[in-house]
Parts: structure tokens; sequence; C-alpha cells
């Protein structure tokens, strides 16, 4: 008899002892301390934590906006750990979407030149019209289309996350990293954004969630919490 | 055509321009006064020194042009007349004194002196002495006194053929001499202002009496120019002077104390061959080698040294308004940066690189000051224009000016190096902005 045979996929990124010590201080100190985690394609993952337990710079970590001091940092198997900036400026692009709590719109351009902003980051060039194109699906994938040409003063809250969600989408990332993305909204407008933010795990994003609010946590498949820089 | 980084430093440039366009015009508004100094220095240096070597171009000649001095002896005239004769690259000269008006009388301004200073500085001129090249000296005679009369003396100018080419008389009416018809039994002859003014000025009888002509002779004024000359002149055909002078003018004792025949020769610059045969026929004639003088007229290089100090001075002070303009466009620059770190570290959030970032801001300024040089450029020329239009006329030598390639090149290359300065800092500010810190939640 043989055994059954399961096919182990390979994670989408993973870390391990990551420790990030903030400097410049009187003393030093440590913020994250060993902390190891995997995401796998089509996974989701929240991080809970309090104020200053260290869940946003985890997050910066992986979205490479800022180095480990310690630690190893592999995406899809490759050491990214010491990448130089470049690299990483195309990593961000290809690889990551980001969602913040505070939207991060730009007042003058309309919601479809916002999302447009993720295409045009001098990492290769499209037509206008493949541009429109891709900003058009992105915005339908969160049920905005009909917003496309809305400045986001004429925008709700929700319906201005829902543009930065669609910002974060529209060059397709394997990982979405998204800090606090309800803080700023209802709770009904929170659900309908993490319904939004699930639904993209369903095409095989990998899914980060920073978040005070268990309830959220609760609907992804993984939930962590980050106490003194560990995970427990 | 473009790559996929500078398309994007463009539209992204471009739309910082249109969300900002009142701080756009204010950081342009003191770039446009610098750019415009620039451009106005540069402007009014090079038409300075045009007007400047056009006025000298009147009397010295163009620049380039081989410039010869013949003494107008043993045949030498008649040897350059024959030379020169149907050819357009070298045009001969032959200065020599005529009298218009009444025979026998003295001239309103003997001598040929400007009119400004006829009957002025009493009547002694003391002994005459002419010394001859042996260094040996004998008083002159003195010619009697004549009675006043309707006369004026006038330096007569014989050309072998249109001296324009060399010297670029300004016509101020009537036409220039025609040297394409058969010569007039009448000389036909045009006056330099100075000339112009003494017959406009005096009743003067239309009568001309030539030093060593054989008749007085009844000239056609065809037309009066600016020559650069303050004392009165004419201008002739030399073969229509050959009618009433069968031989050329040659030096006399009398007409030596005035100078002589002035002989001078104008050649095209690549005219090397025609030079060295007049040269060899003169020699051949029993003219002495060292007595003939060709030279270049360099009035230009002579100018720019003059002018190079003068345009340095206001250069400087138009950089120090163009520093200030820089200072402007820094200053708004960096206000700018301030309000826009969310932007940028958002941009660089979703990928962009730093390089490109400081691209995008170097690029919003070096369009600001391209877009600020274009106006002040354009401003400058139709500024220009209109000063033409009011005051042209005034300036004789600046008619038919056009505004100098060289101040819209200064113009474009300041507003190009206001757009580096005023945006390198701000650049490579907006460049260093941290990402992690400022979207933090």
């Amino acid at each position: 008899m043989t055994a059954p045979q399961v096919q182990v996929q390979a994670p989408l990124l993973q870390l391990n002892g990551i420790t990030k010590v903030l400097k410049g201080q009187e003393e030093p100190r440590t913020i994250l301390s060993g902390v190891d985690l995997t995401v796998h394609p089509g996974q989701s993952v929240a991080i809970l934590g309090r104020s200053g337990s260290g869940k946003s710079t985890l997050l910066s970590l992986i979205g490479l906006f800022d180095r480990a001091d310690e630690g190893q940092y592999f995406l899809h198997g490759n050491d990214i750990t010491r990448v130089p900036e470049r690299r990483a400026a195309a990593l961000r692009s290809a690889e990551f979407g980001f969602v913040f709590q505070r939207f991060f719109l730009l007042k003058h351009l309309t919601a479809a030149q916002n999302v447009a902003m993720a295409l045009v980051n001098g990492q290769g060039w499209s037509a206008r019209r493949k541009r429109k194109q891709q900003v058009m699906e992105a915005l339908e994938q969160v049920g905005i289309a009909h917003l496309a040409k809305s400045k986001p003063s004429r925008l709700s809250g929700g319906e201005q996350q829902r543009v930065a969600i669609a910002r974060a989408l529209v060059r397709q990332p394997r990982v979405i990293l998204a800090d606090e993305p309800t803080g700023a909204l209802d709770t009904e407008t929170g659900n309908l954004v993490v319904e939004v933010l699930l639904n993209t795990t369903r095409q095989g994003c990998g899914l980060v969630l920073v978040t005070h609010d268990h309830d959220h946590a609760r609907k992804m498949g993984r939930v962590l919490e980050l106490r003194d820089g560990r995970f427990n | 055509m473009f790559s996929g980084k500078l398309r994007s430093a463009l539209v992204i440039g471009g739309q910082g321009i249109r969300a900002r366009k009142l701080r756009t015009f204010l950081s342009m508004v003191s770039l446009f006064l610098g750019v415009l100094a620039v451009v106005t220095v540069q402007a009014g240096a090079a038409i300075a020194e045009r007007a400047m070597l056009t006025d000298v171009e009147l009397q010295a000649g163009k620049d380039g042009t081989i410039m010869g001095y013949i003494p107008g002896e043993k045949g030498a005239p008649g040897i350059v007349e024959s030379t020169l004769k149907g050819r357009a690259d070298a045009v001969a000269m032959i200065s020599s004194q005529a009298i218009i008006g009444e025979p026998g009388v003295r001239p309103i301004n003997e001598g040929g002196m400007p009119f400004e200073y006829a009957g002025k500085g009493g009547n002694y001129y003391g002994p005459e002495m002419y010394c001859d090249s042996s260094g040996v000296c004998q008083e002159q005679k003195k010619p009697e006194k004549k009675p006043d009369g309707q006369a004026i003396e006038v330096s007569m100018v014989a050309l072998t053929g249109d001296i324009r080419p060399f010297k670029p008389y300004r016509p101020i009416s009537g036409s220039w001499l025609d040297f394409t018809t058969a010569p007039a039994l009448a000389p036909r002859i045009v006056l330099n202002e100075e000339a112009a003014k003494g017959l406009t000025r005096y009743r003067i009888p239309g009568e001309m009496m030539i030093e060593g002509a054989t008749h007085h002779v009844t000239p056609q004024i065809v037309g009066v120019v600016e020559d650069g000359s303050g004392s009165p002149r004419i201008y002739m055909r030399l073969d229509e002077l050959r009618t009433w002078m069968p031989s050329a003018p040659a030096n006399t004792d009398a007409n030596r104390f005035r100078g002589g025949t002035q002989l001078e020769v104008y050649l095209q610059p690549d005219s090397g061959d025609l030079q060295q045969l007049l040269k060899a026929k003169l020699v051949g004639a029993g003219i002495d080698q060292n007595q003939l003088h060709f030279q270049t007229v360099n009035s230009k290089e002579r100018m720019e040294s003059q002018l190079k100090i003068m345009r340095l001075i206001f250069l400087g002070m138009a950089f120090l308004v163009l520093l200030i303009g820089v200072a402007g466009i820094l200053n708004v620059g960096l206000a700018t940066v301030g309000e826009r770190v969310e932007e940028f570290a958002l941009r660089r959030a979703v990928g962009m690189s730093r390089m490109l970032l400081a691209g995008i801001v170097l690029a919003e300024t070096l369009l600001t000051g391209l877009l600020t040089a274009a106006l002040a450029i354009g401003a400058g020329a139709a500024g220009l224009q209109v000063a033409l239009m009011m005051f042209g006329h005034r300036f004789p030598s600046l008619q038919g000016t056009v505004f100098p390639w060289e101040a819209g090149m200064a113009g474009v290359i300041a507003g190009l190096i206001a757009g580096v300065l005023g945006g390198l800092i701000p650049a490579i500010r907006a460049a260093r902005i941290p990402i992690a810190t400022v979207m933090r939640a």
C-alpha cells in the first residue's frame, strides 16, 4: 500500500528569525525579535497585536520598505534579504499590492488615474489603451468601475478604500499587504472591504492583514498575534 | 521612442505641474525675470555688437576683406583700373577733391571740412610744409585767397565697381551707382549725408570742378547714402570720371598737402592670386614694394575685446537676477516636496525607484524652467520688435535687426540651469523619503 501523495506547495514568502532594532534613539529598541512567518499562495494571515507591538514594522519588512537587521527573507524560495534598492522597487511593483489605513489617494487625480499610478512607475510601459483596460478591470473587481472618473473628494471612505485596493490589485500581485485597511471605516464598510480583500485569495493571491479587529481577523485562514516583537 | 522611465517621468511631471498651477506660476515669475535679464543682456550685446560693427564696416570695410593702400603715382591708378576691370571680387577707390558750385570762389567749407565747422577757426593757417620721402622739406606757396562764394568742397571717390559688398553703405534716398550701363557724359554722383546737407543748406549751382579735370562738369545726383563719414563726400564711377580726366589723377605738389590721391583696393578674402598679380604689376611699374600695404580687416575681433568686459559685467548682473529666480524655484520646490511627502512615499511603495522619483521632481522643475525660458525669449523677441517699431527710425544701424539666436540659446540654457539648480535639492530630498515611516498607519 502506498502512502497518499500530498502536494506540498512552495511558500510564497518565508521569514526566518527576522529581527528589527530601532536605532537612532538613546537606547536601541528591539521591535521584532526572531519572527518566523510563512505564507502560501491563496493563504490569508491576520496579524493582531497592540499598538507598538511591531505589526506595521513587520509589514514594511515584508513589503521591502525597510530591511531586517537579522534573519532571512525568501520570496518564491529566493533569498531577498539583502536585495538592492532598485531590485526591491521592481519586486514591490511586480509582487506586492499595498493597502493602507489612510487610503493615500492623490486628490488631484481621478479614481482611475489613482489606480493607473501603480502602472506608471517606471517598471515597464504599456500603451494607454491597455492601461485603461487594466484599470477598469481592477475597478470592476472591487465593484466601483462606475466611479472611475470621480475624484477622491467625491467618494465615501469605503469607496476610497476600494480605489486603494484596486490600485493594489491592478498589477495582479502575488501578495496583498494590508495595514489596518478598515481602521478608518465603519463596521459595515469595513466588512465589505475585508470581503473584497478575501476575494483576492480565492484567485491564488496571498494576503497579510494587520488589524486590531478580531472579527476581521477571524475571517482569515490563520491568525497570529504579535507581542513584544514575537508571535505568540 | 522613449523608455518607460522617461515616459513615466514626463506623465507624472506634467500631472504635478497641472495639479499645482498657482505654485508653478509663482515659481515662474521670479525665474521669468532672471531668464529675461539674461536674454536681454545677450540680445543687447549681440545687437550692440552688430550696430557697432555695421558702423565700423561703413568706414573700414567688412570683416575679412583684404584692403590695400597703393600710392597714386607712376601710373598706379591706371594699372589698378585695368587689372580690376570687370571683376566682382575686387574694387578700387580713387579719392580726390572736388568743388561743387560757383567756379573761382572760396568754398564754404574750404578743405572739405564738415559744415558744422565751416567758417570757424579764423584765417591763419601758418606756413605749409611739404617733406618728400628723403626728408627734404620745403615751404609751400600759399594759394591766392579767393573771394567767398556759393560752393562746397567735397572728397570725390571714383569707383571701379560696386563697393557695397565691401562697405555696406546704407541707402537714404534715390539709388546707388549703376555699373552695368554705359558711362554717361554727365557723371552720376551719389552724395553722403554731409554732402547732401551742404547742398540742402546752401544754394549751390550744379557745376563741379574736379582736381586735374579738363573741364567743369555738370553732375547728375542719383542718390544719398550713409557712409559713416562726417565730411562731405561724393561717389562716382571711375569710367565716367575718365571722360573729363583722360589721365588718372596723379599726385601733384598741390594735392600732396591734402594727402595726395588716395588709392584703396578692396579684395574678397579668397583673392590671394589677384593680390599677387596686382603687386607684381605695380612693382613692375617702378613702385616700391614697401609702399604697398595690404591688410585684412578684422574689426569684429578688435571690437569684441572692447565689448567683452561690458558684456561680462552685464551678464554678471543678469546671473544675479537669475539666481534670485533659482532661489524662488528652489523655495517652491522644497515646500512642494514637504507637501508631497505622502505622494512620493506612495509612488515608491508601488514600485518607483529612488532615481526615477528624483528624476520626476527634476523633470518638473526642468519643464518649468524651459517653459519660463520660452516665455522670456518670446517676451524678449516681442519687446525688441516693439522697440524697433518705436525707436528704429532713430538708429539706422538697427534697421533690419532680428532677434539674435544667441540670446534665445542663452535663455534656454539659463532656463535649464535654473531648472537643474532649483530642482536638484528637492529631488534629492524626495528620493530620501522613508516609505516605512510615512506609510505607517
